[in-house]
């Protein structure tokens, strides 16, 4: 029986085992336990499960692309949060423990920052690394002990427990690889090439769709200057070029400008061709009429600025740099069509505030309920009289 | 280019790990630190989506897990407390007498290694005679 509609080549699935099955190995020999462990053996274990697992992760899922910087940081923040993680697990001390519990809540933060996020991870840092650590260490300061004590130096099940929790997270990389192919095999097939990306909807404006318009738009920059229109010593035939790279940028990748001048065609660009069949949501539809805007935009102001070259009169030519300007802003927010809104804090306190406003009231209940209930908890009796 | 299985296979990861220390540890503390690693990994998880489907709607579900977890870490610190009032120790296992009906119980065999042996206190000499000084010749 398959869950899915499309089966993913899943032979390739025993490196994901091999991952699980060493990562166990290592959790079982650097768990504390009395008799002592093998922490080299243990690091070892681990660090070859996590290679494996990378590997895997990286074959799968993606590809590398060209933005370095963006994927240095992931994979540092990455590697940091599943280090620490490690560290929290195996760290014989508590204390110790708590620390990098906080390593491992700063580098999820600088994933939250990688994700558009930021008013996120400021909470995150404040509350998590602020707050509740802190009190954290304080309570284990208070109870230390000192020498080897059952709860620290004993584990439970070292080997059942790590069987389970890492069968669980291989589990999740499978199911995840199994979803991953389903929604590739959805995507027509000019966007197969996106590997890294595909994604269960289908993307909005992939990010070479995005770049095109970007530059699109530097180009239409040119049109609003000055010296693009006579009397300059630019030649017609320059102009020209220019125009047609405008053309062809706005007609190759998506908005569909050139199957637009073929008469009685209804070929439309990618961006129609992708969302089209596959997405019926309102932000689809929105781009769509962008798109469907654009086309008719571009023709008109690219066939005003052509006859604005042919004439010296500087009236004309500002009428076709405000079109150009216009027909640039739209462009541009083609471009940035399924992207997060920059101003991150304000968007997210106006849907706190109009769409989620009872969850806030509830929210507020619940702390206020868990403050009575945390004292009413550790109250000791007749010691407040 | 990172994408959005990326995000999701480290939150898996992290999940995965948060609850081998659930599981496998005995500190009441470790164990509470390890289930708020779980929820990170979660947080992760809606964080992505939101970044991926260009809506908030995951940003305000982490927020909401964030004051979830606020609550959570305050109650569990006082049951904590009172837990170690009574037992003196943060051990799970100390409190397994609250088991099922029918569960056999965990008994620890293998002896913990002794204590490290303090050391002792610095030892001075006594101090030697009081050295032989000229009486003060007063003549008042």
């Amino acid at each position: 029986m398959s869950l899915f509609a499309v089966r993913p080549d899943s032979s390739d699935s025993g490196q994901l085992v091999l991952a699980a099955i060493l990562a166990v190995a290592g959790a079982f020999l650097l768990l504390p336990r009395p008799r002592g462990r093998w922490v080299a053996g243990g690091i070892a274990a681990l660090l070859v499960a996590a290679v494996v697992a990378g590997l895997w992760i990286h074959r799968h899922f993606g590809e590398p692309g060209a933005d370095w910087v963006g994927k240095l940081l992931f994979i540092l923040f990455a590697c940091g949060a599943v280090v620490f993680g490690t560290v929290l697990v195996a760290q014989r001390n508590p204390a110790r423990g708590a620390i990098a519990f906080a390593f491992v809540i700063l580098s999820t933060c600088g994933l939250f920052l990688l994700l558009a996020a930021p008013f996120l991870m400021a909470a995150t840092v404040i509350i998590y690394a602020g707050a509740i650590v802190v009190t954290f260490l304080f309570v284990l300061m208070l109870s230390a002990a000192n020498g080897p004590t059952g709860e620290n130096d004993r584990s439970r099940e070292p080997l059942l427990g790590s069987l389970a929790g890492f069968a669980f997270a291989g589990l999740v990389l499978f199911a995840l690889n199994q979803a991953h192919a389903t929604s590739r095999a959805d995507q027509p097939e000019a966007l197969r090439k996106w590997h890294g990306l595909t994604p269960l909807p289908t993307p909005l404006i992939t990010p070479d769709e995005r770049h095109l318009l970007a530059q699109a738009a530097e180009d239409l920059k040119q049109l609003e200057a000055d010296d693009f229109y006579p009397p300059t010593e630019r030649t017609h035939q320059d102009r020209a070029a220019t125009i047609t790279r405008i053309e062809e940028a706005l007609g190759d990748y998506s908005v569909g400008l050139r199957s637009a001048q073929i008469e009685g065609s209804t070929e439309y660009g990618s961006i129609h061709q992708r969302l089209g069949g596959f997405r019926v949501d309102r932000p689809a539809d929105a781009v769509l009429k962008q798109t469907e805007a654009i086309r008719k935009d571009a023709a008109r102001v690219l066939a005003r600025v052509e006859s604005a070259m042919l004439s010296p009169d500087t009236a004309v030519h500002d009428e076709a740099k405000a079109a150009v300007r216009k027909l640039r802003a739209e462009v541009l927010l083609l471009a940035g069509a399924g992207e997060l809104p920059a101003r991150n804090t304000a968007g997210l306190g106006h849907m706190l505030y109009s769409e989620h406003l009872l969850s806030i009231e509830l929210a507020g209940t619940l702390l206020l309920v868990a403050t009575i209930g945390a004292i009413a908890i550790a109250h000791k009796k007749g010691a407040a009289a | 280019m990172i994408g959005l299985w990326h995000y999701l296979a480290v939150a898996a990861i992290l999940f995965g790990l948060g609850l081998v220390g659930f599981l496998t540890r005995r500190n009441l503390i470790t164990m509470f630190l390890c289930a708020e690693m779980m929820l990170q990994g979660v947080a992760i998880n809606f964080a992505a989506f939101a970044r991926y489907h260009g809506n908030l709607t995951g940003q305000v579900f982490v927020l909401f897990i964030l004051a979830v977890a606020a609550c959570e870490a305050g109650i569990a610190l006082a049951l904590i407390l009172v837990l170690y009032r009574r037992s003196k120790t943060l051990d799970v296992s100390a409190w397994q007498s609250l088991r099922e009906v029918g569960v056999p119980p965990t008994i620890d065999l293998e002896p913990l290694p002794p204590p490290p042996e303090e050391l002792a206190d610095p030892v001075l000499p006594p101090a030697g005679r009081m050295p032989p000084s000229a009486k003060e010749a007063a003549h008042v």
